[in-house]
């Protein structure tokens, strides 16, 4: 093996110390950061992820709620129920757990959620500052990527990358948050002719498909850096386990370095979720602080 | 020289045709008129000239023009109020405020003021993220002209290479992100982007919009691709020093002999942004009355 693996643990927890400090001097002034999760119908399949986030908000000192409505709550109370969330002072972020029952489109509830709470970085208008290159709260995956990337002896400024994936809350992101640091970036996806020919250009690959073993080391250039943000639970041998979208035993064979799955890009996701929350309440506290200078003229 | 001339001026009468039909169809079938509202704040001539061209051709292809020509000292607050006024004026669909805006007014947050639905030059955060996630916004009327015409061209742009050089948030960003919409491979290059010949070289589509005046030679180009010259630079006429004469970004007298189409400067990307100003304005007036979109007229 050639690749050094990247630690993402390490990062995770590095960004989560910083939350902590930040959450404790907000705690400090009043604002002590709360998240709010708001789980819809059966909640089983994302249980472990609902718990994970908690004890991680806890080790950040977030404060966090888990809520569970029954599957058969219509789109309206939930709409309602956001708004209350939106409108509580003590509330500083709202996360929609997936998958959400077949009659709430995702799309409506996260366009719902007040842009300054909006810790999961879904709202058009968070995109929208992502695209503007003017980053307040980001799509977690995407940030975590991005975030790993910094964290390497690269320069951003013309690196070429290759994003293999052009999904609304991950691809997409991860591409023109490269931008804004200067990048010259590829986007591919399942139209692309040859995936490999733009993949073996870059200095650096992310990869956001969702298909194990997608990408391989013939397919890297030697040296370049393989952010894999794919989690797959594929049937092995020896049982159940998660992968990445990369094949790991051949493309550490070429890359430089290479996240892991499970390690690598997702215990970031988690910190940045931690981060986005005290960005939030940060946020919120300005404004609320403006609001109140307007009222002595 | 080998290379198809895409006519943007013949391409943007078609498009207006394609317009007035509609708003024709729209009165007689419903009795609506798409309204578009222009704000101009002080007396920039090049804006003036602008706003009097919008003026014009909208009440060519048959919709309602309003014009709000303010003074340079225009408060914020007064322009604000105005924004707001024109958001609840349901004979308005389209409301575009001309930029650049003087020193003392934050384009932003005017911009931003602007109802998403009625923001027809696409520049609102909503309408930027809304097209970055795929849902349907107002897009930007000039990359909206630049993808008009390739689908025209082309028919399917599916699986193409494309590479736009540029990352404005005007016309390089949004560009990007249609031509993902179509399922085409999208780099974005730009000043930074190292060895931008070899960048623009691997391109079936190559869009520029950099604002450099020839500044993409004949052998930047791969044989046989399509390439889309957004820039407008003055230059002065290079036989008369006391003329001036418009180039684009890219050398046409070069890329031509190599592009298997070109888009000429003037009279290529040009006179379609306008165009797609009253396309945008008729899909704005058919949304807010949930009427079917005019088709060929949107992303």
């Amino acid at each position: 093996m050639r690749a050094q693996v990247i630690d993402g643990k390490a990062i995770g927890a590095r960004i989560r110390a910083e939350v902590a400090a930040e959450a404790a001097a907000l705690a400090a002034q009043g604002w002590q950061p709360k998240l709010v999760s708001v789980s819809v119908g059966d909640t089983a399949a994302a249980e472990l992820y609902v718990r994970n986030q908690q004890k991680q908000a806890e080790s950040a000192g977030v404060t966090f709620e888990a809520r569970a409505y029954p599957g058969e709550t219509s789109l309206e109370q939930l709409t309602g129920i956001l708004q209350g969330l939106n409108a509580d002072p003590r509330v500083n972020g709202i996360i929609i757990q997936r998958p959400l029952p077949e009659h709430i489109p995702v799309k409506v509830l996260q366009k719902a959620v007040h842009p300054l709470k909006d810790v999961e970085g879904m709202h058009p208008a968070s995109i929208g500052n992502i695209v503007y290159n003017d980053l307040a709260l980001g799509p977690c995956t995407a940030v975590a990527a991005v975030e790993i990337l910094k964290t390497l002896p690269l320069p951003m400024e013309g690196l070429n990358v290759t994003v293999i994936g052009h999904s609304e809350i991950v691809g997409k992101p991860i591409a023109f948050l490269l931008m804004g640091l200067g990048a010259t970036v590829t986007v591919c996806h399942h139209m692309t002719r040859s995936v490999a020919m733009h993949s073996r250009a870059a200095d650096a690959v992310f990869v956001a498909v969702g298909k194990p073993g997608l990408v391989t080391g013939e397919m890297l250039k030697p040296g370049a850096a393989l952010i894999d943000t794919g989690i797959n639970r594929i049937d092995t041998p020896d049982g159940p386990k998660t992968v990445g979208d990369a094949d790991f035993a051949s493309c550490a064979e070429v890359a430089g370095w290479i996240t892991p799955v499970p390690g690598g890009v997702g215990p970031v996701t988690v910190a940045t979720l931690m981060k986005n929350a005290v960005l939030a309440t940060r946020m919120q506290m300005e404004h609320y602080a403006a609001s109140y200078a307007k009222t002595d003229f | 020289m080998s290379a198809t001339i895409i006519d943007g001026k013949a391409f943007a009468a078609k498009v207006r045709a394609q317009v007035t039909d509609h708003v024709a169809r729209l009165k007689t079938d419903t009795g609506i008129t798409p309204g578009l509202a222009v704000v101009l704040v002080g007396e920039d001539p090049a804006s003036q000239v602008y706003v009097r061209s919008k003026g014009k051709q909208t009440v060519e292809v048959g919709m309602n023009s309003y014009e709000h020509k303010l003074d340079p000292q225009t408060s914020e607050a007064d322009l604000l109020a105005l924004i707001d006024k024109l958001n609840r004026d349901p004979a308005v669909h389209g409301i575009l405020v001309q930029l650049p805006l003087p020193d003392h007014l934050n384009s932003d947050l005017v911009i931003n003021a602007i109802d998403p639905a009625k923001d027809v030059d696409g520049f609102h955060i909503s309408n930027v993220g809304l097209l970055g996630t795929g849902q349907k916004s107002m897009v930007p009327c000039t990359p909206l002209g630049c993808l008009m015409m390739l689908r025209d061209y082309h028919g399917s742009l599916s699986g193409m290479n494309a590479v736009v050089v540029g990352r404005s948030n005007i016309v390089g960003k949004p560009m990007a992100q249609l031509l993902l919409g179509d399922s085409c491979t999208v780099t974005i290059a730009h000043s930074r982007t190292k060895d931008l010949g070899a960048v623009c070289r691997g391109a079936d589509i190559l869009v520029a919009a950099v604002g450099r005046p020839k500044m993409i030679p004949g052998d930047w180009v791969k044989p046989g691709a399509t390439v889309i010259d957004v820039g407008i630079n003055r230059i002065q006429h290079p036989d008369n020093p006391e003329k001036t004469k418009l180039v684009g970004d890219v050398d046409f007298d070069s890329c031509a002999q190599v592009a298997g189409a070109i888009t000429p400067v003037p009279g290529g990307v040009g006179p379609m942004t306008i165009a797609c100003l009253l396309a945008n304005t008729l899909t704005a007036c058919c949304r807010a009355n949930g009427l079917a979109e005019p088709e060929g007229l949107t992303a």
